[in-house]
C-alpha cells in the first residue's frame, strides 16, 4: 500500500487552490497526490491526481534584477528564480541563459535583445536617457523558458570626462599574449584587468575577483604585452581602464579571451577521392604545430577552390562540413583542389593560408563505369561457360566424326588452365575493394590511455570492495575488458 | 605504443587521420567536436586525480554508491544531437557541483580553477556546436525525418532525468555530511568515473 503524507499548507483549507512550495521532497521523482473534501465527520472518497515529476512539470519564474546605471552601460545583476534555498533549481544555478530586453522609455518601439550572464552589462547606450527592461531566464536542457520579470528602469548618468578604451583585441604572439585596444585621447595611462570566464555564469558577486595584470599597469601606448605565466591557460575576461591622473574612466567593454585559440589557424589538409564523375573532398584537421595541438572553439567554415589542370578557370566554394562532393564535373579529368579555412562567424574575418594543392583525375563517368563493369562481370561469368560449351561441342564433335582419337584431354588442359590463369591475372586490377569495418556495438571501445586510469580504479575498488559490499564492480569489469578493447582498438 | 601519457595526443591524432582515410570522416555538425570533446574529457579526468595525492583512508567509510546511470552509455539508438545533449547537461551539473566548493585547505585554489574552467569549456563547446545545429534545423524544411527526431524526444528527456537524478544524489550527499573534506574527497572520485564513462562515450559520437 501507498503511504500517503499529509501535504504541509494544504490542510484544512476553503478555498481550492493550495501551495506547498516547502515540501521537502525530490524533484525528480514521481509523485501523486490526492484530495477529498470534508465536512464535520462526513468526508468524499479521495480524487486522485495523474502522478507526475514536479521537475518536468514546474515552470521558470521570473528573476530578480537589481541595476546600477553608468553613462553609456547598464550594470545588471540578476538573481536566479526561486528563492535561495529553492530545490526545484538546486542543479541549475549556474545554467540558467538569462535573455533581457531594453528600450529607451521615450520610444519603445527601438527594442533590443540581448543574451546576458547574471552579472552583465549593457553597452552602447545614450547618457542621461531613461532606459526600461525586462529579463527572463530559460534553461537549454531541458527546454523550458520562464516567465518575464517586471519591467525595471533606470536613468544613464551625465557622460563621463574620460571615454572608456574601445576595441580591444588579444591575441597570441610567442610566448607572450598581445593586448591591444583604441582610445582617442593622448596623455593617458591604462591599466588592464582579468577574471575567469567560468566565475560569469555564478550568480554571485565576481566584481572583487578581477585581477590586475602588474605587466600593463600605467602603460602609455594603446597596448600591452605580457607572459604567458600570468594566467594558465583557459577562457578569460579582460578589461582596460584610462587615467590621466586626475580623472579615470570607466571599464572598457569586457573582451572575452581564450588563450588557446592559435593567431595564425594553421592550414587545414585536405584528401580527395574521384568517385565517378565527382571529386569527394575530405578535410582533415591541421598537423600539430610546434608544441600546441591544434584546438578550435569557434566553428570553421572553409573555401575550396578548384580548377581543371589545363586551364586557369577557378571555382570557389564554400562548405561548413568536412566531407563532401564536388559534383558535375567532366569525367577522365585531372581537377586540382585546394582549401582554407575560415572562422564561421563573430565577424573575426581570420582565415588560414590555403593548404596543398591536390589533383586528382576524375572517374570515366557512371554510364560508362557501370557498363564496363557489365562487360567485365559478364566476361568473367561467360568464360568459365564458353569453356565449358566449347568442351562439350568438341566432345560431340570429336564422337561424331572422330569416334576413336582421344583429342580432348590436352585441349582441355590448354583450355581449363592457361586462359583462365590468363583471365585471372588479367583482372586482378579491377577497382579497388572498399573495407568497412564492421564491429559489436554492445562493448564500448577505449583508447589505450584509458589503461592508467583503470589501474588507478583498480587500486581504489580493491581499497572499498573490502568495507562496503555497494560500491560497485564496474571499475573491476572494466579492467578486465582491456584485452577485448585492444583488439577493438586495432580495428579503429 | 600508446601507453605513455605524452604518446596520447600523437597516437590520437594518428588514430584519427587513419580514421579518416579509412572509414571516411562521418558528417560532424560542428567540425572535430569529438575530438575536442575527447582531448578536454581526458584532460579534466586527469586534473581531477591530480587533485590530491591520495585518498584518505579515514573517509572510506563514509562511501556512497551514487549509481551512475550506464544505460544512458549503452543507448546505441540515440541520435548523435541527443548524446551531446546528454553530454552537455553532464558538463553542466559537474560545473555546478564544482561551483559549490568553498575555498579549503582540501585542495588547491588553482586546481579547482583548472578544473572550473575545464568544465566550462567542456561546456561552451557543445553549447556552440548545439546552437550551431539548432540555427540549420530552423534553416531547413521540416522532413520527415524531422518528425521522427520530434517523435523520438521522449527518449533523451528519461535519460537526462537519470543524469539529474544521479547527480542530485551527488548534491543531496555533499549537503548531508555539510560539505567535509571526506565528502568533497568522496565526490570527486565519483565525478572522476563519471568523467571516465563519458571519455568513452565520446567514442559514440565518433562512431555514428
Amino acid at each position: 500500500m501507498d503511504n500517503w503524507i499529509k501535504l504541509p499548507g494544504c490542510q484544512y483549507i476553503t478555498s481550492t487552490k493550495c501551495s506547498f512550495s516547502s515540501l521537502e521532497l525530490n524533484v525528480y521523482e514521481e509523485i501523486k497526490l490526492r484530495v477529498r473534501a470534508e465536512q464535520g465527520n462526513d468526508t468524499s472518497s479521495w480524487y486522485e491526481v495523474i502522478s507526475f515529476i514536479p521537475f518536468e512539470k514546474a515552470q521558470i519564474g521570473p528573476p530578480e534584477v537589481h541595476l546600477e546605471a553608468e553613462d553609456k552601460a547598464i550594470i545588471v545583476n540578476i538573481s536566479p528564480p526561486g528563492t535561495k534555498d529553492s530545490i526545484m533549481w538546486a542543479l541549475d544555478s549556474s545554467s540558467f541563459i538569462y535573455s533581457l530586453v531594453i528600450w529607451k522609455n521615450s520610444s519603445s518601439i527601438e527594442k533590443r535583445t540581448e543574451t546576458v550572464y547574471p552579472r552583465d552589462k549593457i553597452y552602447k547606450l545614450s547618457p542621461e536617457t531613461t532606459y526600461c527592461l525586462k529579463v527572463k531566464a530559460r534553461l537549454r536542457s531541458p527546454r523550458k523558458v520562464g516567465v518575464y520579470s517586471p519591467v525595471y528602469c533606470i536613468n544613464t548618468t551625465v557622460e563621463n570626462k574620460l571615454p572608456p578604451p574601445e576595441n580591444l583585441e588579444a591575441d597570441v604572439k610567442n610566448q607572450s599574449y598581445v593586448l591591444k585596444w583604441d582610445y582617442t585621447y593622448a596623455d593617458v595611462t591604462f591599466q588592464v584587468q582579468w577574471l575567469h570566464a567560468f566565475l560569469k555564469k555564478n550568480p554571485e558577486n565576481h566584481s572583487h575577483k578581477w585581477k590586475q595584470i602588474l605587466d600593463c599597469e600605467n602603460v602609455k601606448t594603446t597596448q600591452c604585452v605580457f607572459p604567458q605565466n600570468v594566467f594558465p591557460k583557459g577562457i578569460y575576461y579582460l578589461r582596460v581602464q584610462a587615467s590621466d591622473g586626475n580623472n579615470t574612466s570607466l571599464w572598457s567593454e569586457e573582451k572575452k579571451f581564450d588563450t588557446e585559440i592559435q593567431t595564425v589557424i594553421p592550414p587545414p589538409v585536405i584528401n580527395v577521392k574521384s568517385v565517378s564523375d565527382s571529386l569527394r573532398v575530405y578535410i582533415g584537421a591541421p598537423r600539430e604545430a610546434a608544441n600546441k595541438p591544434v584546438n578550435q572553439h569557434y566553428p570553421l567554415s572553409y573555401e575550396i577552390i578548384f580548377w581543371k589542370n589545363t586551364s586557369n578557370a577557378e571555382r570557389k566554394i564554400l562548405e561548413k562540413k568536412v566531407d563532401f562532393t564536388i559534383a558535375d564535373l567532366q569525367p577522365l579529368t585531372v581537377y586540382c583542389v585546394k582549401a582554407r579555412a575560415q572562422l564561421a562567424d563573430d565577424g573575426w574575418n581570420k582565415s588560414s593560408v590555403f593548404s596543398d594543392t591536390v589533383c586528382e583525375r576524375t572517374k570515366p563517368g557512371n554510364t560508362s563505369k557501370s557498363w564496363l563493369i557489365a562487360v567485365i562481370c559478364t566476361a568473367l561469368f561467360a568464360v568459365p561457360v564458353v569453356i565449358y560449351v566449347v568442351k562439350v561441342l568438341l566432345k560431340g564433335i570429336s564422337y561424331v566424326f572422330f569416334p576413336s582419337l582421344k583429342p580432348s584431354s590436352s585441349i582441355d588442359e590448354y583450355f581449363s588452365e592457361q586462359p583462365l590463369k590468363n583471365l585471372l591475372l588479367s583482372t586482378s586490377e579491377e577497382q579497388t575493394e572498399k573495407c568497412f569495418i564492421i564491429e559489436k556495438v554492445d562493448t564500448i571501445t577505449t583508447i589505450e590511455e584509458t589503461n592508467d586510469i583503470d589501474e588507478d580504479h583498480k587500486k581504489y575498488s580493491s581499497q572499498t570492495s573490502e568495507d562496503s559490499g555497494n560500491y560497485s564492480n564496474e571499475d573491476e569489469n572494466s579492467g578486465s575488458k582491456t584485452s577485448e578493447e585492444l583488439l577493438e582498438q586495432k580495428m579503429i | 605504443t600508446c601507453t605513455k601519457p605524452d604518446m596520447i595526443q600523437k597516437c590520437l591524432w594518428l588514430t584519427l587521420l587513419v580514421g579518416l582515410c579509412i572509414t571516411g570522416i562521418l558528417s560532424l555538425d560542428c567540425n572535430l567536436l569529438n575530438v575536442h570533446l575527447r582531448r578536454v574529457t581526458w584532460q579534466n579526468l586527469r586534473l581531477l586525480s591530480s587533485m590530491s595525492n591520495s585518498f584518505p583512508v579515514e573517509c572510506l567509510r563514509e562511501n556512497k554508491a551514487f549509481e551512475l546511470p550506464q544505460e544512458i552509455l549503452s543507448h546505441t539508438q540515440s541520435l548523435k544531437r541527443d548524446l551531446k545533449e546528454t553530454f552537455y547537461e553532464m558538463s553542466l551539473q559537474a560545473f555546478n557541483i564544482f561551483s559549490q566548493y568553498t575555498f579549503k585547505s582540501t585542495w588547491k585554489q588553482k586546481h579547482l580553477n583548472q578544473i572550473q574552467i575545464g568544465l566550462d569549456q567542456q561546456a561552451e563547446y557543445l553549447e556552440q556546436c548545439l546552437e550551431e545545429e539548432e540555427n540549420e534545423n530552423e534553416n531547413m524544411k521540416e522532413t520527415t525525418e524531422d518528425e521522427m527526431k520530434h517523435s523520438g524526444a521522449r527518449v533523451p528527456q528519461l535519460t537526462n532525468l537519470e543524469l539529474r537524478r544521479y547527480f542530485n544524489r551527488i548534491d543531496n550527499f555533499l549537503k548531508e555530511k555539510k560539505y567535509s573534506h571526506c565528502a568533497w574527497e568522496i565526490i570527486r572520485v565519483e565525478i572522476r568515473r563519471c568523467f571516465y564513462y563519458f571519455h568513452k562515450f565520446t567514442a559514440l559520437l565518433r562512431r555514428k
